[in-house]
């Protein structure tokens, strides 16, 4: 009776949602990635994504889309999470906050005000739907950005630095070969937070009027058009992107602490 | 200590997890208990698409206020208690798309009564899922039948001339909100004769000014008679004797040549239109970030109404060369009626009632769609038409507005004419109550079978999707090169290790 609830039984209700809402959809999609209309085992779903010019396409567009958009929020909030961690300003806490407020209300509303200030500044916002797609994206995720590289950045070895300067390196070589190879961590969990959704989230595209599908609303078409085949298909591949993307972006972490370690 | 806290928590999450289970369980429990006495009825509908009550204005008709206290749903409920001596519980739900419905159907959703678009209905009627009414719901001569009793009589002829399989719609579906397409447009930007051709959506005077519905069905309509324009407003094909069949036959060409036609002009229209969208035109409208729109009817009187209230006029047309009548309607399934009589009896009885004229009115007000009811013997729709659009005795510029073939199926019915302010004729009422010229020439999009739809789905795709053969060749080689400097710095960095 004692040991009725040990603490490996603490992680039931996870794992309870662990096989319902994810071990369980995912045998789901793949199921229907590779069966056809009649149930029967196929791979022609397979076939279509990578014959059909409009699916590629739509990847291509979307990984477009998802590294300008990275590359802007990198270099928007490497400086400032940089400063912030950097700088001794007193009420650093509050100056956190105010990037990362925005993430408290919620996106759709977020895009609607943004929509309203683009058209002031860009009259027919219909002209400039890439622009407006990245520069809304870039308004949503930021904070993603923000707060992995100030976190990294702030918990940053100082004495490194004085190291650096006492060896006789100047700012810039400071940054080059210290502060950034050290702040690596954070700009893969950074990158992975702002690119994968960058590339389903097809509301903001929708909400600018964008009319070009992205790889969200592409699955999106075909599950309206009855077809769960092609559209789990699509989903499933983009799944295996993704997977593809963080072991990448993992192993390359990794390698750069060993390599942040190597510089100790 | 530290063990007895432990303890606290497992045993309060263990808890907390049977109770959530037990809560899982416990509607069903409490469903089996009252299911002897009640009658459940499970309602499907749009959102926002009856009167939920709570009204500030009352209407104050010659036949009497209307004015919706409590929702529709709950006043059936009494209703049905005070007729039947009967129990009913309406469980009410709501879908979002029709192929949503389709989708929540397939995966074995039940529902008794949903509401579903013509082309939905004609899709489950072809699949046999529908349940068809019991045959004393046609009987004009029982009080309670007001829809039979009330509907219009040209919505009743399309429900009894349009057949699948060889079955009338009116067997398996009654009418709630119809309404057409048409272009809303701003007067002083766009002029009547620009606005009342399909051909707008491409028209580069107004580029990036113009919505587009984002949604295949609406989007074809619109360019089959952008494409056809020439031949369906010729003389000779106005003049033909089947004009109306041969008109049916050209806005529902899904010839493969005419799919690559409309594809390619939708390609077009995707770099003139502002946007494809789904509900954001009506504020785009009123704040004039675009001149025009491609709108359904309903939406139009509501952007035209909202507008108003800005002091901003917003017109409506309705293209020459054809329209696309719609509607949404009851029909019973199979799957959820499961041949239960009372069942039936209950679903046909909340049809029956919002039926009822003043009922018919309140949706009316509360939506702002167009009923199929008229009223039949009562007065109380017309009534509603004239509280909403007669002019007033001292409007010096008036027109006269006769809407007989709605209401009682002859069109000079001297009854049914409306008195109304001649701006009228391009505004709100030709939105809500077409005229009869209008709906000459309107057409009712057929449902596309499967094969169609997975091409048709394939066509929007080509639209909506960026083709990568567009993509230039000079980014194949940039994108070429980075890969192979990208590819030499990671084996350089490895093997310098």
């Amino acid at each position: 009776m004692k040991n009725m609830f040990s603490r490996k039984q603490l992680g039931i209700p996870y794992g309870l949602f662990l096989v319902l809402f994810v071990a369980a959809p995912l045998l789901v999609l793949v199921y229907y990635a590779f069966t056809d209309g009649s149930g029967k085992f196929s791979i022609t779903n397979l076939l279509n994504f990578f014959t059909d010019p409009n699916t590629l396409g739509t990847l291509c567009y979307s990984f477009v889309l998802a590294i300008v958009t990275t590359l802007v929020c990198l270099l928007i909030a490497y400086p400032v999470a940089y400063i912030l961690a950097h700088s001794k300003i007193k009420r650093k806490a509050v100056i956190l906050l105010l990037f990362v407020m925005p993430m408290w209300i919620n996106f759709t509303l977020r895009i609607t005000a943004l929509k309203e200030i683009l058209s002031l500044i860009e009259g027919n916002l219909a002209f400039y739907p890439f622009l407006n797609t990245v520069i809304g994206m870039t308004y949503d995720f930021l904070p993603f950005m923000i707060l992995p590289l100030y976190t990294t950045l702030s918990k940053l070895d100082k004495s490194l630095i004085e190291a650096a300067a006492d060896l006789g390196a100047d700012n810039f070589q400071t940054f080059i070969k210290v502060i950034f190879p050290l702040s690596v961590p954070g700009i893969v969990s950074g990158v992975s937070m702002v690119f994968l959704p960058a590339m389903t989230n097809y509301v903001v595209l929708d909400m600018l009027y964008n009319s070009t599908y992205i790889m969200g609303s592409l699955i999106g078409s075909y599950f309206s058009a009855y077809d769960w085949h092609n559209g789990s298909m699509i989903a499933l591949i983009l799944l295996i992107i993704i997977c593809i993307v963080s072991l990448i972006s993992g192993d390359s972490d990794s390698e750069e602490s060993g390599r942040g370690g190597a510089l100790l | 200590m530290k063990y007895f806290l432990r303890k606290i928590v497992s045993v309060s999450l263990a808890s907390l997890i049977v109770i959530g289970s037990a809560c899982a369980f416990l509607p069903s429990y409490a469903h089996a208990a009252t299911s002897s006495d009640t009658i459940t009825l499970r309602v499907c509908n749009w959102e926002e698409y009856i009167d939920e009550g709570d009204w500030d204005e009352t209407i104050d008709l010659e036949s009497g206020d209307i004015k919706g206290e409590n929702s529709m749903v709950a006043d059936f409920e009494d209703w049905y208690y005070k007729t039947y001596g009967k129990k009913v519980k309406v469980e009410y739900s709501c879908l979002g798309t029709n192929e949503e419905l389709y989708n929540m159907l397939t995966l074995g959703d039940e529902y008794d009564l949903v509401c579903p678009s013509e082309y939905m209905i004609m899709k489950l009627m072809s699949e046999d899922r529908l349940e068809p009414f019991s045959n004393d719901f046609y009987d004009k001569n029982i009080k309670e039948n007001y829809y039979s009793r009330g509907v219009s009589p040209f919505i009743k002829n399309m429900f009894d001339s349009n057949e699948i399989n060889g079955e009338a719609w009116s067997r398996y579906a009654a009418g709630y909100m119809w309404g057409i397409t048409g272009i809303i447009y701003n007067p002083d930007a766009v002029s009547k004769e620009e606005a009342s051709t399909w051909t707008i959506i491409n028209n580069s005077r107004f580029k990036r000014q113009i919505t587009i519905k984002d949604n295949v069905r609406d989007s074809i309509f619109a360019a089959i008679g952008a494409i056809k324009s020439d031949k369906l407003t010729s003389k000779s094909f106005l003049a033909s004797k089947d004009y109306k069949e041969k008109l049916a036959q050209e806005m529902n060409d899904t010839s493969d040549d005419t799919i690559k036609e409309v594809q390619e002009y939708l390609q077009e229209v995707k770099d003139n239109a502002y946007s494809f969208e789904t509900d954001s035109a009506k504020a785009d409208m009123i704040t004039g970030k675009v001149v025009a729109g491609y709108q359904w009817s309903g939406d139009a009187v509501y952007t035209m109404d909202q507008a108003d209230k800005d002091d901003f006029t917003l017109n409506f047309a309705v293209p020459k060369e054809s329209t696309n009548i719609y509607f949404d309607g009851w029909v019973m399934l199979k799957s959820g009626i499961g041949g239960n009589d009372e069942k039936k009896q209950a679903a046909q009885s909340f049809i029956n009632f919002l039926s009822m004229p003043e009922n018919a009115v309140r949706n009316m007000y509360y939506i702002g769609y167009t009923s199929v009811i008229s009223g039949g013997n009562s007065d109380v729709v017309f009534d509603y038409l004239r509280w909403n659009y007669e002019a007033d005795d001292d409007e010096a510029d008036t027109v006269e507005y006769p809407l007989g073939y709605f209401f009682s199926g002859d069109s000079d019915d001297e009854k049914y004419i409306l008195t109304i302010p001649r701006d009228q004729m391009d505004r709100q009422i030709l939105a809500q109550y077409p005229s009869e010229d209008v709906m000459e020439r309107s057409a009712v999009m057929q449902y596309f079978d499967n094969d169609k739809n997975a091409k048709i789905n394939q066509m929007w795709i080509n639209v909506r999707c960026y083709n990568i053969a567009n993509v230039p060749p000079w980014v194949w080689i940039m994108v070429d090169v980075v890969i192979i400097i990208l590819a030499a710095a990671y084996i350089y960095n490895r093997t310098k290790k």
